[in-house]
């Protein structure tokens, strides 16, 4: 990992360039596309078979991630990768606020709830990131899990 | 359980990763994109098909099992962290997830039947 393009990376604004989306290679939107469509069904199945809340882990799982970083890898080096990964590691966190907020909301209102577990998704995976950029917490996680030397 | 309800959550579960991933796509800087690699997507598809079903009741333990889930992700990311550089991303991404496997699975067994 290259501790100075990291540092460059990060300190670029936080935001969206939407003209990437037009280099987004149809085959790699359908790999992503094969591997939602695959969790998505063995989360079904074995909620069927195992039961809901068996069902409910693989709603968590990172089916798509492997394909993602390795995509990533290639075309913009270990570097990206590994910010990638370091970022979904905040979002996943806030994945347990969106479930979370889901499990204890549902029965009062199924539509609200989901609205309200996406917002809770967002706001802490979000809010964790300007706490890591902000606090130098990145450096810290960076320390403790690169290669060192 | 009928095959047109399993192959729905699977294709909005599906449209539902590309239409993140793409978010994660056009992100910048990178450790902001990577947020949107652990967004809820084939669980929000999942769970507003099944709540449509079923109802909430039926919904909920699959939110509970998800929450429990989410911790085995954590263990995901911060092991692909560490995998990453030193056996490059396929090979560290994929056993990554016996970090998954172990925490989800574990709590799961625990806490969660």
């Amino acid at each position: 990992m290259d501790g100075k393009e990291l540092l460059q990376d990060d300190h670029e604004p936080v935001g969206f360039d939407w003209s990437k989306l037009s280099k987004a290679k149809p085959g790699e939107i359908a790999i992503r596309f094969v591997f939602g469509a695959s969790i998505a069904l063995i989360a079904a199945t074995v909620g069927h078979f195992f039961g809901a809340k068996a069902g409910g882990l693989f709603l968590a799982f990172p089916a798509v991630l492997p394909a993602t970083l390795t995509l990533i890898e290639r075309k913009e080096g270990t570097t990206k990768a590994w910010a990638d990964a370091s970022g979904g590691a905040l979002g996943a966190v806030g994945l347990a606020a969106f479930a979370l907020t889901a499990a204890l909301l549902l029965r009062w209102n199924p539509g609200a709830a989901l609205l309200f577990a996406l917002l809770a998704w967002a706001l802490v995976s979000i809010g964790l990131y300007y706490i890591f950029r902000i606090s130098g917490l990145f450096l810290k996680q960076d320390q403790l899990l690169a290669k060192r030397g | 359980m009928s095959i047109l309800i399993v192959l729905a959550k699977s294709l909005l579960g599906g449209l539902a990763v590309v239409g993140f991933s793409l978010l994660g796509h056009a992100g910048h800087p990178k450790r902001f994109a990577g947020l949107f690699a652990a967004a809820p997507s084939v669980a929000v598809a999942s769970l507003a098909l099944t709540v449509a079903l079923k109802g909430p009741a039926a919904t909920v333990p699959y939110a509970q099992g998800m929450l429990i889930g989410s911790a085995g992700m954590v263990a995901y990311c911060l092991v692909s962290l560490y995998l990453i550089e030193r056996l490059h991303a396929l090979l560290g991404s994929i056993l990554a997830w016996l970090a998954w496997l172990a925490v989800a699975g574990g709590l799961y067994l625990v806490v969660g039947r």
